[in-house]
């Protein structure tokens, strides 16, 4: 083996994870070595996307001016769809615009691209087109990668390849995903003017809105989520494929389904579609998480370990990636000896915080799992609108008898008693 | 050991190119670069050369700045070393003065036994530079190559003829063109791509080339460049029983005289 093969560290996977680690991993001094199977970073991506900010800032302050980014993040809507009727709220907060914005709308083409870019001016040898097929295994610990013929060593290899990580397979840490530990998401670019997406979503400059909706899976685990971007609006759906396969309806189906609901139509009406992409997410939090982050010599970092936050109306990720991919650079700068770096890997999460997140939220899912959480509640708050705000000459019923009545037409009382009460141990 | 140039172009990908619909123009403010299909082919052949009989393999391109971006995935591909020419008036320039160009640089940089092309550019496909560029060195130029061997001093050619081919052998150096058929261009490997970092790439000014502005002026001028738009009808079915839909459809098929 001579020099030139072996490096610090060799990064699988150029997602904000894997650039995050190799940026700060260069711009310290160490020699590093990412692989990206796709033709670019991001040509393989799909996100959202929205991306929190205080992510990149802990990077590196004020990294995140020179990035892509598309609008900054001051509107956050709530929408929940009945079959013809949508209830949104729509919350705007320009604090969130101010200092260093709160969270940016991104394109993971020309963010993945850029970030992967920033760490080779810092240093790091970045290699695209390339796929790592396996692991190179010394004693029980892992000392290099190989692609194709080529084989390669480091003193740590980071696994940053995503959310079906097969390199985290082939180490024994994570099993083969399944059905419940995953959402299929399933997304669309459409390009609009820029003055259209500001009037049509009520923002000026470069303010923009995120947008969740539910009730639109016909009560399939799920949700809909939409981006403003510059020039483009993302929208797209998270669902569980395992539900969506027994209601028999196709992921193309149900995305096409929502973008003919009218309250949705208008928004991307005269748009063109740019891009079109499906990929999976990690779904149930901590509960999905390997035991284990770590084997001697490779750390597994971003969706690979697992790292996914959903809230139903915060989707959390590329900053958890990101977060995770300097925990894994801090880890390996700190440690004498490749040994100490898993140990301190861990200790890294938790002082970035992110371990506590993670548990914070780990009841979430159960929430989300929820059934009725997608049909019968938004049915439910659209037919409660429907009462107040119909006039039709006739004696309405009393409020309070009518209330009642719409609750019973959609859920019973023991229905409603476990939901709330699934929902508060849940917290 | 004999010395191939092989000549590439860094083409805006015809894939992220978009129409716009209203009057027909191109937007290709989103439109990633990449080297030239058939020029890969041409990279390759050099290279199966280099490796079947020993050559050291030179690469040139001469475009805008962009070409900058090239040079680490042309020299992933097995080029020993490349030469580019970035200039913003590449932009402009044509077959005769892309070849004129490149012939200043291999002037300097050669001589060459062989000179590799790509039959034609992925974006404009003129298959001017390389007869123009055999021109303008005093070689003979083989057009249309499918297979081509170096065989001591010689150069032996099969062309691709519409449905016959014709084996042509020349004294080199020549310039020759070659056509997809030719190969299939391999994926650089990983080490390859570490390879490439520390391999040489060297600019050429198009100043020190000692080409006159007459020479650098384009005697063929684009005036438009427009895309095919075909428009859609854009209408939509939307009955509740699945067999109206099919009825209006047969309707609307019949209306237009396509069924
Ligand atoms: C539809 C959808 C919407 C989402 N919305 C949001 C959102 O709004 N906000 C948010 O924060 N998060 C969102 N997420 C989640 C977010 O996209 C991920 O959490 C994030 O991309 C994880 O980053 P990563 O670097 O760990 O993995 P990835 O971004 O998946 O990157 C992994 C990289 O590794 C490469 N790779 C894989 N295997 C190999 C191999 N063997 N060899 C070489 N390279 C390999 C891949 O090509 C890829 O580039 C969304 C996800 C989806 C699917």
């Amino acid at each position: 083996m001579s020099a030139d093969e072996k490096f610090d560290a060799i990064i699988i996977g150029a997602g904000p994870a894997g650039a995050a680690c190799a940026y700060v991993l260069a711009r310290e001094g160490k020699s590093v070595l990412m692989v990206e199977r796709g033709v670019t970073a991001g040509s393989k991506n799909v996100t959202g996307g929205r991306l929190y900010t205080y992510a990149m800032e802990m990077v590196e302050p004020g990294l995140y001016k020179r990035a892509p980014l598309q609008r900054k993040v001051v509107r956050e809507q709530i929408m929940m769809l009945g079959t013809k009727s949508a209830v949104t709220v729509d919350y705007a907060d320009f604090e969130f615009g101010e200092d260093v914005p709160q969270s940016y709308t991104v394109l993971r083409a020309p963010f993945d691209e850029w970030f992967a870019a920033e760490a080779e001016a810092k240093g790091a040898m970045v290699a695209t087109g390339i796929l790592v097929d396996e692991l190179l295994e010394e004693n029980g610990k892992i000392v290099g990668i190989k692609a194709g013929e080529d084989e390669m060593y480091a003193d740590v290899v980071i696994a940053a390849d995503g959310v079906n990580s097969l390199i985290g397979q082939k180490t024994g840490l994570r099993s083969d995903i399944t059905p419940h530990l995953v959402g299929v998401g399933v997304k669309e670019i459409i390009e609009l003017p820029d003055d259209v997406i500001a009037a049509r979503f009520n923002l000026s400059g470069d303010e923009g809105a995120a947008r969740l909706a539910l009730g639109c899976t016909e009560g399939t685990s799920g949700g809909m989520f939409f981006y403003t971007n510059k020039g483009s609006v993302s929208l797209g759906i998270v669902f569980n494929p395992e539900q969506a396969a027994k209601r028999g309806k196709k992921i193309q189906e149900i995305l096409q389904d929502l973008k003919m609901h009218p309250a949705i139509a208008p928004l991307i009406e005269g748009g063109t579609t740019a891009e079109y992409g499906a990929h999976l997410v990690p779904e149930v939090g901590l509960s999905g998480m390997p035991k284990k982050l770590y084997r001697d010599g490779l750390v597994m970092v971003g969706d690979a370990a697992g790292f996914g936050i959903n809230t139903g109306v915060i989707i959390r990720g590329i900053d958890l990636a990101i977060v995770s991919g300097l925990a894994a650079a801090n880890a390996v700068i700190e440690a004498d000896g490749a040994a100490a770096v898993g140990p301190l890997y861990e200790k890294q999460l938790e002082k970035l915080s992110l371990m506590p997140s993670m548990r914070l939220f780990a009841g979430w899912h159960n929430i989300l799992e929820m059934p009725r959480m997608f049909s019968e509640y938004p049915a439910l708050a659209n037919d409660a609108m429907r009462f107040m705000f119909t006039v039709d000459g006739k004696v309405p019923a009393r409020m309070d008898k009518a209330m009642l009545q719409i609750v019973r037409r959609h859920v019973t009382f023991g229905q409603l008693l476990a939901d709330g009460w699934r929902g508060y141990r849940a917290l | 050991m004999s010395k191939i140039l092989v000549c590439y172009k860094w083409v805006l990908d015809e894939q992220d190119i978009r129409v716009n619909a209203a009057d027909a123009s191109l937007d290709s403010s989103r439109a990633k670069y990449k080297i030239s299909d058939y020029d890969k082919n041409a990279i390759e052949e050099a290279v199966l050369l280099q490796e079947g009989q020993g050559a050291t393999v030179d690469a040139v391109t001469f475009g805008g700045d962009a070409v900058k971006q090239s040079l680490k995935d042309l020299l992933s591909r097995g080029p020993d070393k490349v030469f580019y020419i970035a200039d913003p008036s590449a932009d402009k320039a044509d077959g005769y003065v892309t070849a004129g160009v490149i012939a200043a640089a291999a002037r300097k940089t050669g001589p060459y036994d062989l000179i590799i092309c790509g039959e034609g550019s992925a974006d404009s496909y003129n298959q001017q530079v390389a007869p123009r560029l055999a021109a303008n060195l005093g070689l003979p130029s083989i057009t249309y190559v499918q297979s081509l061997k170096l065989e001591g001093g010689r150069v032996v050619a099969t062309r691709k003829l519409g449905d016959c081919t014709e084996v042509v052998t020349v004294e080199g150096p020549a310039v020759v063109s070659v056509v997809p058929e030719i190969n299939k261009p391999r994926i650089p490997s990983l080490k390859q791509v570490l390879a490439a970092a520390k391999k040489p790439a060297e600019e050429i000014k198009i100043a020190d080339l000692g080409l006159s502005p007459k020479q650098l002026t384009a005697k063929t001028v684009s005036l438009t460049v427009k895309g095919f738009v075909m428009n859609r009808k854009n209408i939509l079915f939307k009955e509740p029983a699945q067999a109206d839909n099919v009825a209006k459809l047969v309707a609307a098929l019949a209306k237009e005289g396509v069924c």
